[in-house]
């Protein structure tokens, strides 16, 4: 699912990201709870819709979601059409895409800091068993800040065995990418000792 | 210092830095699966490499920073999946799974501090790769797509031919890395804030570490022997 955030000044991009989340669980309780009936599925289709609609997203941005969870749509119909009628194979496909296109909306309407706090300020009933909410969040900036370091090992590693000929194999490649990985994550652990963190 | 969720330092970089590692392994084009003719994802073996080398406690916490990052949207699963809905869709238990697979993982590699032996890394992978992953996956996939769970089950198998090769592959990298960079397994679960003189590298006979120190293991050639 390509869901990033589509920048926005609607109700649903105002309101806390926490209040989204639960307003979002609460909505997939109640359309998996009332799945037998016949009319959840197309009711909570129409509000799926009405949200993006809502949100100034339009039909294009929910086809798109759509088309991102196809490979769920497929491996799902193929599974439960040859095992469950087809009626029922296709409302359980129905309402696994309804939930994740609703889940994507969160997604689109949210910018990702604001997720962040929302997860770190959730964080603050496990205090209790050691958790440490402000940690979580230094780990989960730092892990950001650190994806494109390690894809930098990777192309470097890559090109480096390109260069001399070196046979493709992911033993030759995992190896070299760790050892640079942990080596850059004690150079990280002294920078931050340094600067008096710890 | 007992409670194994109190990290040192040394101990968050190494979570945040094995996070993006499984990140970068779901990466399209960035890690040659045997040549790209096979098109498996080479992300759960991060999840088991996580295990492996960080041990049950820091290797867990690695894929759960990963998975808030996937869950807040970065589309970092392999295929450029990512956002909550991943979490209420078919294999929203396969994701819980890797947490605790790499928790034993761990567990079972590290169960004494010493060298990781070939068999106790199969092991681990294979309880806590395939055993604990698909024991999370199978069910909440049949609770969420309403198939039974013997068809479930069934359906599913079409990946255990490829995740047994990943256990071996995951195997093949713990024992290699043991000998270029024993340091790499350092640190003890509950460690002090030196990782050098951890009991695994400790345990290690000379020869190895100080290779590990001579030689720059980072040259992507130091795999070959």
């Amino acid at each position: 699912m390509i869901a990033v955030y589509r920048p926005g000044s609607s109700l649903l991009h105002r309101m806390p990201a926490g209040l989204k989340v639960l307003g979002f669980m609460a909505s997939a309780l109640a359309i998996t709870f009332t799945a037998g009936s016949v009319w959840t599925q197309p009711v909570a289709a129409v509000l799926v819709c009405a949200g993006y609609l809502v949100a100034g997203l339009g039909l294009r941005e929910i086809l798109r979601q759509v088309w991102a969870v196809r490979w769920v749509i497929l491996i799902m119909l193929v599974t439960q059409f040859v095992f469950l009628p087809p009626v029922v194979a296709s409302a359980n496909t129905g309402r696994v895409v309804t939930i994740m296109v609703l889940a994507a909306l969160i997604t689109l309407t949210t910018r990702i800091p604001a997720l962040l706090d929302a997860t770190e300020s959730s964080l603050a009933p496990l205090r209790r068993f050691g958790v440490n909410p402000a940690g979580v969040g230094l780990v989960l900036g730092m892990t950001i800040t650190t994806i494109p370091v390690i894809a930098g090992f990777a192309a470097t590693i890559r090109e480096a065995q390109r260069a001399r000929g070196v046979p493709v194999r992911i033993t030759t490649f995992a190896v070299p990418l760790l050892v640079m990985s942990l080596k850059h994550s004690d150079d990280l652990a002294d920078a931050l000792t340094a600067r008096g963190a710890g | 210092m007992n409670n194994p969720l109190r990290f040192d330092v040394r101990d968050i970089t190494r979570i945040a830095v094995f996070a993006a590692i499984i990140a970068v392994l779901g990466l399209p084009g960035a890690i040659p699966v045997f040549g790209g003719a096979v098109p498996i994802t080479a992300q759960t073996l991060g999840v088991m490499l996580a295990g492996v080398v960080l041990g049950p406690w820091r290797g867990a916490a690695a894929v759960v920073i990963f998975e808030v990052l996937v869950l807040v949207g970065l589309p970092l699963l392999s295929g450029g999946h990512g956002g909550a809905g991943v979490f209420v869709g078919p294999t929203a238990g396969y994701l819980i799974g890797w947490i605790f697979g790499a928790f034993v993982i761990g567990a079972i590699v590290r169960a004494d501090r010493r060298r990781p032996t070939w068999w106790r890394v199969a092991l681990g992978c294979f309880v806590g790769g395939i055993g604990v992953v698909y024991a999370f996956g199978v069910p909440v996939q049949s609770l969420v797509t309403g198939l039974p769970l013997g068809p479930t089950a069934l359906s599913s198998a079409v990946y255990l031919p490829g995740d047994v090769l990943k256990i071996v592959v995951a195997t093949l990298i713990a024992l290699t890395l043991w000998r270029a960079y024993p340091r790499a397994f350092g640190g003890a679960q509950v460690s002090t804030v030196s990782s050098t003189a951890g009991p695994v590298s400790a345990g290690s006979a000379g020869a190895g570490s100080s290779r590990a120190a001579s030689t720059d293991a980072a040259r992507p050639d130091a795999a070959r022997q």
